[in-house]
Formats: C-alpha cells, structure tokens, sequence
C-alpha cells in the first residue's frame, strides 16, 4: 500500500470522501453477451471501473504441451487498455497482469468442472476498459458471468470484492484515493453458493480482528453483487422457456 | 490461426453477387447501422465507442509531456496504435503485436496525421524542450467484420473530444484539443468477384482483396491502403472512390451529430 | 411437483443455485449433487423428467455423440485420411476406409480438399474426445451446392419441431432442400430468393428461438415466403 497518514480518507461525519458509509460498496451494473464474436460474454461496471470478459471454448489445447489429458485448461489473459488508466499503459504484458491472470485461472479452474473436457482449452480474456482500484475484482465477476453465458459446467460462480483499511478503520471495497493512500487491500473471489474462496490475495497490514471484519464485508458484498450476476444472466434470456 | 473457408461459402457469395445480392440483404454499397458514443471511458482524455453490426471498438486517447526530435524541436507527435487482442475474435492469438494489427494501427494513424486535423505546432509547449505527444489507442473488443472502418471512426471521433490533461502536467489550465477536420476511413473488399462496402464477418471470410480509402472534409484523399491477396483495376478503384465520398459524408455527419448533442 | 413426473415448473437457473433437495430423485445432465441438494452446473431451464433432475442449457459447445448426422468441413488433407472441422472443441478423424468412394493410398486430395462440405455421421467419440467420422451410409456425401447457416446447438431441436414439422414447413415454404446437422450446422439448397428466405427463417430461430413468440413470428415470416402461392 502507498504513503498513508497525510490524506484524509474520512470525513469527520465518519463517511468516506465519496459519501459512502464505511461498509457500503460502490455501484454495480452487469450485463451479460455483450460481444457477439465471443461464445460468451460480460460487461461488469462497478464504480468507475469497467472490464469486459469474453470465453471462447473449449477447444482444443494448443500448443500440445499445455495440455492435460483428464482435464481442461483455463488460459486466462487479464489485460489493461492503455487509456485504463490515468498514466497511458504500455501495450503488452507486463508482471502483474501476469500474476493476476495465473491466479485468476486458478481460482476460476476450482469452480468449472474441468474434468469434463479433457486436453480441451477454455480461453478467457478479461479486458479493463478503465481503472479506478479493484480490477481484478472486477474481472473475476466479468470472468464468471462469460463463462456461463458461455454454458461451460461450473459448480458455482465466483464474485470478486475487496475490502481494506483506511485510517484505521476497515472499509469496504476501496477506491482509488483508499487504495492508493490507504493501510490494506484483501481481495477475494467467494463462491456465493457454497461460500467458498477460490480466490485470495492481500497487501497491507490487517490485525486478525480487523481481517475477520474485512472478510464479512466480503462475503456481504459477495451475496450483492451475486444476485446482479444472475439478474443479467437471466435478463439475457428473458422472454419464455427455451 | 487461419480460419478455414468453405467452399460453399464462397460459391454461395459468388452466386449472389450476379443477381447484386448479399448474404445479410443489403445493397452493395450499403452499411450497417453505426452507432458512435464519445466520452465514454473514465481516465481516457478523450474516448469513443463505436459499433458497427457484430463490430465492437473502443478507442480512448492518451497525453504525455515529451521532449521534443531534435530536427523538429516546435512540434509535438501524434500517434495511433491499434490492438488485435484474442478478445475480439476466436482467430487472434495472444503474443506479440501481429502485422495486421500493425497495418491496422498505422493505416488510421496515416489518414488522421495526413489530414493535418492537428496542428502539431499547438502541440508544442516550450520549443526545443517540452511538446504533448498524443496517443490514440484503439480496442477492438469483437470482430464482426470491417473493423478498420469502425477503428478509423472512433479514433478520430476520440481524438475529436479529448482535453488536454494540461493542469494534472502543471502546465496551465486544460482545454479542449484543437481538432481542425474530420478524416473518415471507408473500406470496401471484393466479395463474389466484385467490391461492396463495409464487408460482414462472413463476408471477409470469403472474400478477397480490400481496399482502404480515407477522406477529408474537402474530400481529398489522405491515405490508402490495399490488404490481401488480389488486383483490382483502375476503373473498379473509380467506382469504389465515387461511393467513399458519399459514405464517408455519412459517417462525418454523424460525428457531428454527436458532438452536436 | 405433486406428481413427481414432468409437472415440475420450468425454472431458469444460474450454477451454483439449488435446485432441490435429492430425495431420491436421480441427477441428471446440467446438474451435480451436492450435500443432499442438488445443485445447478449450468445456465439453462430446469427440468423433471422420469423422477430424473437436469437442466437443459441454453448456449453449448458442440459435443459429438456416435451416431450423430453431422455438416463438416475438411480442414486438413494426409495421405489417407481427412480431418474434419465439425464445430467442436476437436477435429474429427474420417479415414479413407470409411469415405464413400475406393481411395488408393496418397489419392485422398483427390477426392475432396481443403474446404470442402460434407454430410458425416460420427462413427465413435472417445473419452478423450478423439473422433472418427464415417462417410459410408445413406445420403453421406460431399455438398457440391447449397449453403451452410450455423444455429447454437440448443435451438436445433426447436429449428426440426416436433416431428420434424418445423424445418418442414420451411423446406416447402422455401422450396428448398434443408438438412439439420447435429453440431448446430444447417444446409440450405434452393434458389436465391428460397434460400434467402430460409437463412431468414433459421435467423428467427437463433434470435427468438427460445421466446414463447417464436412461433408467431415463424408464422408471420411464412406470409412472406417466396413459395406461398403453391403451398
């Protein structure tokens, strides 16, 4: 986490700089196929950030050597537009977004049943169109709502949130000023289902009190953006039985 | 990876291009409906939307502060890059830029810098030491079919609307990026043995050579470009310019019309 | 539900959602177990049928089963073998004992190349998704003519109708020949002005095929058929 001390990052009314009470998370809207060449698709928008996820698969995995004869493989590409941001990002891939896709695979590879298709290739490409803290987040729920939009088997999606701590205080889902000014970060991907985590990560500094608080926000927010994630799945396929 | 074209498609296309028919219904030289949003990325200084049947692109622009070549030390620089991603479409690969979305890239980066739509001197901050350097930046999100068309669209329609993020550079107050122009790119590929405008998927898929034409306000050409494999003759390429004028006032309007609202 | 039979109602569901509790019914496709529940793998619409829980999914990949009638196209050419693009994850396999003409060793470019458009059956699929592609049979042959249109593979059924009656209605109002291939790919040979009407037609079926409107607009559409006149 950067410098903290010298911002304020609450409001002497105790909201944060945004207006938003310290467990409120910022607003979500999804929408499912919204790219007509992908076999799946999602656009999720959650404060300022905006990710677009397409699926394409399963085919067969190439080169040769990826491939695993009693499973699929999930080759994830999380990338930032060069105009994500407000500094211009270079083109290419680079060590975070490096990072963030191998996780991102794996978290998404523990909830598709990949055993159905062996030696087969689901590719997803995740796609921030703008930036403003918490993409990764963002791109998981983008990851999960293309995947099934794309019909690939899943036991259960996965939802991307985060909280962290500002001034001492735990807050959730961080914007831009909290992430960069702020004491922690703790992403996660929860199976809203089972309330599972396929997903974990953390920078920061967390006491295991403030942890514990942080985590309920997560899962509270989970259970929000969960019931948006299937309001757009099934808006997609509103109009009568198949 | 090389798509696989069916024989059928291209008889079927050939087909119908001798009773003047395409395969989604449209007239030869008709588009399909464009749609143009600007302003829609947050953290781009200027950015645009532009969709085009199955054509998805995003295109958001980006400053920077430079110094300046030294063999032009009063101007400032403009480039346009364009970025095939493996989310557009089942046939891109990941890895390294590919030569097509080079060509891409550097065909609207000729039609726009050839325009002159910017004065690359405005661009210039103290001579010899500080110059802006503009960066388009194109996205294309789903491959439906003509997405050079779509490219050139949102990048000038982007570029049209970007402010110059001067006072986060502090070096004065922002404003508005003088845009003199509207260059407008529009593309026709030989379908069936004979040209048609803004190609489908399929269309591409099994068709030939195309060709690039971009246009200024004035309606003099800015730049060029034939793609793939095949020859066209002088009166073909007389007949597609005649049809790019018009196409291209279209589009041109509806930059304006957006900007407008 | 009080019937136990197919009186369930038809529910759309996300994966990871419960369906219901076990209670001895058996799990179906588009479904797992899970703790006594079970559990939704699938977008798609539930269904109960022979006391068996499953979820029919409304977008799929196709996935090859023996027996299947299938449109493939020829994506690469060896010796004596052809591989075959059938809209899957995989290629199939066609080898030359099983296409339909007598093929010398090293003749099979001879017989069809590298886009060409066939009507298969898919001899066998393996566990590990190799498929073999069988030519020999009643009507298997190369397409010489006509066109392909792709449909997602979960509005097959609803494009053939119930027995078949839909794509007979389009095949007379289109005066055209029309062949349904399992992997979501269908041939069309008419004239011009059928085959365009039924490309129109298979359009509808992939924009409203899974609306209850579906068959108010086929019926509209009809109005507009070229063949109207003779029907």
């Amino acid at each position: 986490m950067g410098g903290y001390g010298d911002v304020q990052l609450l409001r002497d009314d105790g909201l944060r700089l945004d207006g938003r009470k310290i467990d409120e998370m910022r607003p979500v809207a999804i929408e499912a196929g919204v790219l007509p060449a992908a076999d799946g698709s999602a656009m999720v928008t959650h404060g300022l950030n905006v990710a677009v996820a397409a699926v394409y698969g399963p085919m067969e995995a190439h080169p040769r050597k990826i491939q695993r004869q009693d499973r699929a493989v999930i080759d994830v590409r999380y990338n930032m537009a060069p105009f994500s941001t407000s500094d211009r990002i270079r083109p290419g891939y680079n060590r975070r977004s490096r990072e963030i896709s191998k996780v991102t695979a794996e978290a998404l590879e523990s909830v598709v049943l990949v055993e159905r298709y062996p030696r087969s290739k689901i590719r997803v490409e995740i796609e921030i169109l703008a930036a403003e803290a918490g993409t990764r987040c963002v791109g998981i729920t983008a990851a999960a709502v293309a995947l099934a939009d794309a019909g690939i088997p899943m036991r259960d999606l996965i939802v991307g949130v985060a909280s962290g701590k500002v001034e001492d205080t735990v807050v959730l889902d961080l914007d831009k000023a909290e992430d960069n000014y702020g004491q922690a970060d703790l992403p996660v991907g929860i199976l809203p289902n089972t309330g599972e985590i396929a997903f974990l990560q953390m920078d920061g500094d967390l006491s295991p009190d403030e942890f514990n608080l942080a985590m309920e926000y997560n899962f509270k927010a989970a259970a929000e953006i969960h019931e948006i994630m299937v309001d757009a799945l099934k808006r997609r396929y509103e109009g009568g039985e198949n | 990876m090389v798509e696989l074209v069916p024989t059928l498609l291209r008889q079927e296309l050939a087909r119908l291009a001798e009773d003047d028919l395409r395969l989604d219904g449209r007239g030869r030289w008709e588009g399909r409906e464009v749609t143009l949003e600007t302003d829609c990325l947050y953290n781009a200084e200027g950015s645009a939307k532009v969709v085009m049947g199955d054509t998805i692109v995003y295109a958001g622009v980006k400053f920077e502060l430079r110094t300046p070549w030294p063999d032009r030390p009063a101007q400032g620089s403009l480039m346009c890059g364009a970025e095939l991603r493996p989310v557009a479409h089942r046939k891109y690969e990941p890895g390294p830029p590919s030569p097509q979305s080079i060509e891409l890239g550097r065909v609207v980066d000729r039609g726009i810098r050839e325009s002159g739509c910017i004065d690359m001197e405005s661009l210039c901050i103290v001579p010899g030491e500080k110059v802006w350097g503009v960066m388009i930046d194109i996205h294309v999100l789903s491959d439906g079919g003509n997405i050079f068309d779509a490219c050139g669209l949102a990048a000038i329609a982007a570029l049209r609307t970007a402010v110059v993020p001067a006072k986060r550079f502090d070096v004065g107050e922002d404003y508005t990026l003088k845009v003199n122009g509207t260059p407008i790119m529009s593309s026709f590929t030989r379908v069936g043995g004979r040209y048609i405008y803004d190609p489908s998927e399929e269309e591409e898929l099994g068709g030939d050579e195309r060709i690039h034409i971009t246009l200024g306000d004035e309606g003099h050409l800015h730049s060029l470009q034939k793609g793939l494999r095949g020859v066209f003759t002088p009166a073909e390429f007389a007949e597609i310019f005649e049809v790019a004028h018009l196409r291209c006032t279209e589009l041109r309007k509806l930059v304006a019309n957006q900007e407008g609202n | 539900m009080s019937n136990g039979q197919n009186g369930a109602e038809l529910r759309l569901v996300t994966p990871g959602m419960a369906i219901g509790p076990v209670a001895g019914k058996r799990v179906g496709s588009g479904a797992i177990a899970q703790n006594d529940t079970i559990i939704a793998t699938r977008l798609g619409w539930t269904k109960e049928f022979n006391n068996t829980v499953s979820v029919d999914p409304i977008n799929s990949a196709y996935m090859p089963r023996s027996g299947d009638l299938i449109v493939a196209v020829v994506a690469e050419v060896r010796n004596n073998l052809w591989f075959m693009n059938i809209n899957g994850p995989f290629q199939g396999l066609l080898p030359m004992s099983l296409a339909p003409w007598k093929v010398e060793f090293g003749a099979a470019r001879q017989h069809m190349g590298i886009g060409d458009v066939v009507l298969a059956r898919v001899q066998e699929v393996d566990e590990c998704h190799n498929v073999v592609l069988t030519m020999k049979g009643v009507g298997l042959r190369r397409l010489n003519q006509g066109t392909v249109v792709n449909v997602p593979i979960n509005h097959i059924d609803r494009l053939r109708g119930e027995g078949n009656a839909t794509v007979q209605r389009l095949r007379d109002a289109s005066d055209s020949r029309i062949i349904i291939g399992e992997n979501g790919r269908v041939w069309i040979d008419g004239d011009a002005e059928g085959t365009a009407w039924a490309r129109q037609a298979v359009a509808l079926t992939q924009a409203s095929g899974h609306k209850t409107t579906f068959e108010a607009e086929l019926s509209a559409l009809e109005q507009n058929a070229p063949k109207k006149g003779d029907a």
